[in-house]
């Protein structure tokens, strides 16, 4: 479990180890339940709107990634979007969405290079990573059981990445 | 102090007046329009005409926008002419406003069509949001609908008027819709789900006449028949709006020719959007892609040029992203290529249909009916032109998706520089 508690920054973002990841999919499941009106698992599961998970575990040659928004920095489904929908947040970096402008047109589907949107039939509005608005740290991060999934600044990160090769 | 003076008010326009702001918090920045009413997106007004959003909903950016960044507007006054000496533009009416730097985002106006009778009332192009509230007012007297039409804006017209519960009848020259774009098994797997939900498609066949009084009420086509109709939309494209630029003497031919930094002929004038032909990078040639994508990108570039930053213009790529009924679908660059040394890679079934477009193992086009899962993964590697041989097996399959091409994240870092892939880099050993 992770102990660090940070929330999305100019130069704090959630990063994925791959060399870690195990396809375990504990993320997915977390995710969704946070985005579940009850945000209990048992609870979720039988809510009318079944709860959707915003983030893809995937893998090739036996190497795994759990793919989430990036929050890019020059983010192409923000400049994509035609409705005004998504934006960046000028202070924290994060992309974010209104889903109340959200014409389900695709554009940001057409455009994120690493596919971490997607389209809700049922809503017809994009879903993607809303950074956990319900809690101060990452339900995913929070959950992750090997550490995989780690949320901070990409020295924090690098350091993680070469301590481990010692 | 520069003055900044850009001519539209729409994605580009706009998106270049934020960077603008976002990067000269003093500058003097004026933006000059032929409508009243701006900061709305002439995309959504299929979404309004079909009843999906109201008014509201078009305003892309917040009410206070200009307010709050300090932009000074002239709405609903058109520019007529610029004279690149004096570094002036004017307006009708007389007015003069100079310049340092100019940004031309004059857009672009829909194609009509040259035919008897195209002037009668109740025959329009979608484009400006008088033309959506017009055929919104007269809805209620209008039973069958003709689409002019067959292409992507053709058939979002129509779906539009299909949901408004219309009879509609798209009339397309080619032997099935979407010719442009796919072949006629995909074009099958679209035509049969708008016309599950009541639009008719009728391929092979051109209006040749408009008949009625002052208003429409048939059309004559070209095998003799006649289709009643109470409401024609002409849904062929747009054609850009070069006439000011040209009289400038400015380098026009498409558009308005600009180069990686967008920048017209004229040094003190940029140009950016629907209006302007930029490189292509699918298709390695110039080409106007009048796409809101593509002008929100150039008018932030032609921006940070104006303020002489010397940001230089990776190129644009053609795309565009439908959903009719439910059904998705996303056309990406080179999608029916017409010259030899192409490779298609395809699978379709009753639902679906994926098709890419490869030259030299590059992917540089895509089209994608029913799971659009991947389109943006794609799009990555057709802008950054990278070698897909070792995943073009896998190309079409469900599962393609970002994890799949961390090999080639890896292989090729040197074209994969944003910061947001700096970790599968560092962390993906193959």
């Amino acid at each position: 479990m992770s102990k660090v508690k940070v929330k999305k920054d100019k130069d704090i973002t959630i990063y994925c180890d791959v060399t870690k990841c195990v396809a375990c999919r504990t993320c997915e499941l977390a995710c969704a339940v946070e985005h579940s009106k009850s945000k209990d698992l048992a609870n979720s599961i039988i809510e009318k709107d079944t709860p959707r998970k915003r983030l893809t575990v995937s893998a090739i040659n036996g190497k795994s990634i759990s793919v989430h928004c990036q929050h890019c920095k020059e983010a192409p489904c923000v400049t994509a979007c035609m409705s005004g929908a998504l934006s960046k947040d000028e202070k924290t970096g994060a992309t974010l969405q209104d889903n109340e402008k959200c014409v389900g047109c695709w554009m940001c589907v057409m455009t994120c290079p690493f596919g971490a949107i997607v389209g809700d039939s049922a809503k017809h509005i994009a879903v993607k990573c809303d950074l956990c608005p319900d809690r101060d740290d990452y339900a995913c991060v929070a959950t992750c059981p090997t550490g995989a999934l780690f949320a901070g600044t990409k020295k924090e990160f690098e350091k993680k990445l070469t301590k481990k090769k010692k | 102090m520069a003055d900044h003076v850009i001519i539209g008010a729409s994605a580009a326009g706009v998106a270049a007046a934020e960077t603008l702001r976002k990067n000269d918090k003093k500058a003097s920045i004026t933006i000059i329009s032929d409508e009243k009413l701006t900061l709305y997106s002439r995309c959504l007004l299929t979404y309004l005409i079909a009843g999906a959003i109201d008014e509201e909903k078009l305003i892309f950016k917040g009410k206070d926008f200009y307010e709050k960044n300090n932009i000074k507007t002239l709405l609903g006054k058109k520019a007529i002419s610029i004279d690149p000496k004096k570094k002036a533009v004017t307006l009708e009416g007389g007015t003069t406003v100079s310049y340092d730097k100019l940004l031309i985002a004059t857009g672009a106006t829909p194609k009509s069509v040259n035919i008897p009778g195209v002037d009668k009332k109740g025959i329009f192009t979608i484009r400006k949001i008088d033309e959506a509230r017009t055929i919104i007012g007269m809805l209620d007297g209008v039973k069958e609908v003709a689409v002019l039409g067959g292409g992507l804006i053709g058939l979002r017209d129509a779906y539009a008027l299909g949901k408004k519960g219309k009879d509609v009848f798209v009339i397309v020259k080619s032997p099935h819709i979407l010719s442009q774009m796919v072949d006629k098994g995909a074009s099958g797997v679209i035509a049969s789900t708008l016309e599950k939900n009541g639009i008719k498609i009728m391929t092979g066949l051109a209006a040749k006449e408009f008949l009625g009084g002052d208003s429409v009420n048939e059309i004559l086509l070209d095998d003799g028949k006649k289709l009643k109709c109470q409401l024609v939309i002409i849904g062929k494209g747009v054609k850009p709006n070069t006439d000011i630029a040209s009289s400038a003497g400015l380098k026009v031919e498409d558009g308005i020719k600009v180069d990686k930094f967008l920048k017209t002929s004229d040094k003190n004038i940029f140009a950016a959007g629907d209006v302007a032909e930029t490189y292509d990078v699918a298709r390695q040639a110039n080409r106007i892609n009048a796409l809101w994508p593509c002008a929100v990108e150039q008018g932030n570039i032609a921006a940070l040029n104006m303020l002489g930053k010397e940001a230089a213009y990776d190129g644009s790529l053609s795309m565009n992203s439908v959903d009719f009924f439910g059904l998705r679908c996303i056309s990406m660059g080179i999608t029916k290529p017409k010259e030899e040394g192409y490779e298609i890679i395809s699978k379709s079934s009753e639902h679906s249909y994926k098709k890419f477009v490869l030259r030299n193992n590059k992917i540089v086009g895509m089209v994608l009916v029913g799971d659009i899962k991947c389109a943006g993964v794609v799009s990555a590697l057709i802008k950054k032109g990278i070698d897909v041989s070792s995943v073009k097996h896998i190309l079409c399959e469900t599962k393609f998706d970002y994890a799949k091409i961390m090999p080639l994240v890896k292989k090729f870092s040197d074209k994969f520089k944003e910061e947001e892939y700096q970790d599968t880099i560092a962390s993906y050993k193959p």
